[in-house]
């Protein structure tokens, strides 16, 4: 288990992170969302011991990060680069061995993730000679080969097309039921929707909101309907029960009131205008994202 | 442990592996050969050919025991080293006999000729009239016939015996005897003396740049492509550091371990001189010293710097202090007790080149060497803290060049 507690980390002028907590338990995807400049990457800094926090803790396991935990840790950080000029095992086998594998292990496990990912073909090659889509193959099996306890990954799906967005998401799945502790920092909120179970929304360093993304959705996703419709629906913005309108033609979403009923909601449409469709909708994480940012 | 081997194994492993190496590594030999051996090559070439010389001689009193005196000179398979023409033609003018001897060297018919005007009176005096200057040695020996000659004219004219003029002309040579500290003798020749401490603190500044080059580039290319951030997150940066600083200085020993190797087979051709590989080993503890103590302030600048051009600049100023000695390298041979000598002996910058210069020089004592070696040693370890504590920070600082003022921060931080 990571925990982080009342962590600040302040820069010459500027509180990069101020008074964060939250912890991720073994077997979830928490997602760490926040626009650009949030503070999202200098936390993952912070957790991963790369830089020291001005004031608060990070545990892992009930214990302060510190060195002795590099070894349990994999990190896919958002920009990526490799040593263009070496070769793909050579690289992949520097990386495994850094985080204390023997040159077996690491001979056997970079094999088998190369095959899993469809690239073993590409084992001698230099890394130049690959694609880019292929680079971010090998820098997420270099985040993963140890098989760490503990796996961070900032933004681990652009570059990559959606076959292997898809390659990757089940990758990350699959950590799961193995018990990883898996942090997942993105903007993409779609992404973020789909994979995480908790969520911690960060901006300007602060907590917006956090905690079980269906528990969330409830509480902040607010009261929506959608219609599809023939007639005039003009007179709905003067309605008391509304709060949001988004009309296109002969389709609507439309934000009610917290204490309306939708069925009740319904029965003054019926009277108006003839309706060809009409149900409950879920709003996305991304419509929370922008909405809970612009109130910010 | 195992992790700063095993960084250094990848450093020295990948570098190794670059054309650059392969080429700076048979390059620089080269260069250095060209520019010791070339000139001693080239000049002793000089000697080997038998060159026409003319005289012109109109009063007749030098030409035949000139003659005499030049063709002794042999060269190889015994051939002659000069081979002498009377271009003083009877019953000419001294002016045709010029134009006439003018014309031949124009022509290439001979090398040059010695001219020697009114020979037989007081107010004699002598040309070498040649297209091109020529060689030294030549004229010295011209000129030294020619006095021999005329001073035995002079002393038979005033009837003493040619035998009293030979003891004039017999001077006794100094020769400058080294005494070492174990009681043998060694001779000192100045050049060979300058040369062989000037050719190994090239070899130092030589190595110092382009490893420290070939450091900050690799550091450069994992702060901009973030590898860094990858690397730190597997090793402490302390380890990051001492694996790179030990992997290049492998790569800086192979280096002169196959330099070496040229060089003892040039030994062995007798082109180097073997008493430039006297206190080899002494020496080469400073060599070593001296090159982890300027990697390691390359580290620390690697980590300030952003682009290549800057590391470019900083490293050659890093370097011009590390020939300085150089340029009081003259004065250190003539008198290795001067102060700025002592002086700069005990500063870490110079320490290697002046300690490379003095063992060249003179014994240098016990004590100096126990406190200089310590000096080295301390301000070492003191700068690869200084240098893991700028990097820790400098490391993940991207886009701009930190300022003094932050440098001096990030040292305080804890």
């Amino acid at each position: 288990m990571i925990e982080v507690q009342n962590l600040v980390k302040e820069f010459q002028n500027t509180v990069a992170v101020d008074d964060i907590s939250f912890s991720v338990k073994p077997g979830t995807i928490f997602g760490l969302l926040g626009p650009n400049g949030a503070g999202k990457t200098t936390t993952i800094r912070t957790v991963l011991n790369i830089i020291k926090p001005t004031s608060g803790k990070v545990l892992f396991n009930g214990e302060s990060i510190n060195t002795n935990f590099l070894n349990q840790i994999g990190y896919l950080p958002e920009e990526r680069g490799l040593y263009k000029k070496s070769k793909v095992i050579d690289v992949i086998l520097y990386f495994a061995q850094l985080k204390n594998m023997t040159r077996t292990q690491s001979l056997q496990e970079a094999e088998k993730w190369l095959k899993r990912l469809n690239i073993l073909k590409y084992r001698n090659s230099k890394l130049e000679e690959l694609s880019k889509g292929n680079q971010q193959k090998i820098q997420f099996i270099m985040s993963v080969i140890h098989n760490p306890e503990l796996m961070i990954f900032d933004e681990p799906f652009t570059g990559f097309d959606p076959i292997n967005q898809q390659e990757i998401r089940e990758l990350i799945f699959s950590f799961i039921p193995q018990g990883k502790i898996i942090i997942l920092s993105t903007h993409q909120m779609e992404t973020a929707e789909k994979l995480c179970s908790e969520i911690f929304l960060i901006n300007k360093g602060k907590e917006v909101t956090s905690g079980n993304l269906s528990k969330l959705k409830n509480k902040l996703g607010g009261n929506h309907v959608e219609i599809k419709y023939n007639g005039d629906i003009s007179f709905l913005s003067g309605l008391g029960e509304v709060v949001n309108l988004d009309a296109y033609n002969n389709y609507a979403e439309i934000e009610l009131k917290q204490d309306v009923e939708p069925s009740s909601f319904l029965k003054i449409l019926t009277e108006k205008i003839e309706l060809t469709h009409f149900s409950i909708i879920e709003p996305t994480l991304n419509s929370i994202f922008i909405k809970l940012i612009k109130q910010n | 442990m195992k992790k700063i081997i095993t960084i250094a194994k990848w450093e020295y492993i990948e570098k190794i592996k670059t054309k650059a190496f392969v080429i700076s590594l048979v390059l620089t030999p080269l260069i250095i050969i060209a520019f010791s051996v070339l000139p001693t090559l080239l000049s002793n070439k000089e000697e080997l050919r038998t060159k026409a010389i003319g005289i012109v001689d109109p009063s007749n009193e030098y030409f035949k025991e000139l003659t005499n005196e030049l063709e002794a000179y042999k060269i190889d398979n015994d051939q002659p080293n000069y081979v002498i023409l009377n271009l003083s033609g009877k019953g000419k003018t001294l002016d045709e006999m010029k134009n006439e001897a003018d014309k031949e060297v124009l022509d290439h018919k001979i090398e040059g000729y010695i001219l020697i005007e009114h020979g037989n009176t007081d107010s004699m005096s002598m040309q070498f009239r040649s297209e091109n200057f020529g060689s030294f040695q030549d004229l010295r020996r011209f000129e030294e016939k020619i006095n021999k000659i005329r001073v035995n004219h002079e002393l038979m004219k005033k009837g003493i015996d040619p035998e009293i003029a030979g003891i004039f002309q017999n001077n006794v040579e100094i020769e400058q005897i080294k005494i070492e500290k174990s009681g043998k003798e060694g001779k000192q020749d100045f050049l060979v003396v300058f040369f062989s401490a000037f050719i190994f603190i090239l070899l130092l500044m030589m190595m110092v740049i382009y490893s420290g080059q070939m450091l900050i580039r690799s550091l450069i290319e994992e702060k901009s492509n973030r590898l860094i951030e990858i690397l730190i997150s597997s090793c402490t940066p302390e380890e990051l550091l001492s694996g790179k600083i030990l992997g290049l200085s492998a790569l800086g020993l192979t280096q002169i371990a196959i330099w070496s190797l040229i060089g003892i087979s040039l030994v062995g051709g007798a082109v180097i001189p073997p008493e430039a590989f006297e206190n080899i080993l002494p020496m080469l503890v400073y060599f070593i010293l001296g090159f982890i103590f300027y990697t390691t302030i390359f580290v620390g600048i690697g980590a300030i710097v952003t682009t290549e051009q800057e590391a470019q600049q900083m490293t050659t100023y890093v370097s011009l202090i590390l020939i300085m000695p150089i340029v009081i390298a003259i004065s250190a041979i003539q008198n290795p007790d001067t102060m700025i000598v002592k002086v700069l002996s005990y500063i870490p910058l110079t320490i290697p080149s002046i300690m490379l210069l003095r063992f060249k020089v003179a014994p240098v004592p016990t004590a100096d060497i126990i406190i200089t070696l310590s000096i080295l040693v301390l301000s070492t370890l003191i700068t690869l803290k200084l240098a893991a504590k700028i990097f820790k920070i400098g490391i993940l600082s991207y886009g701009k060049r930190p300022s003094i003022s932050e440098l001096i921060r990030w040292l305080k931080e804890k």
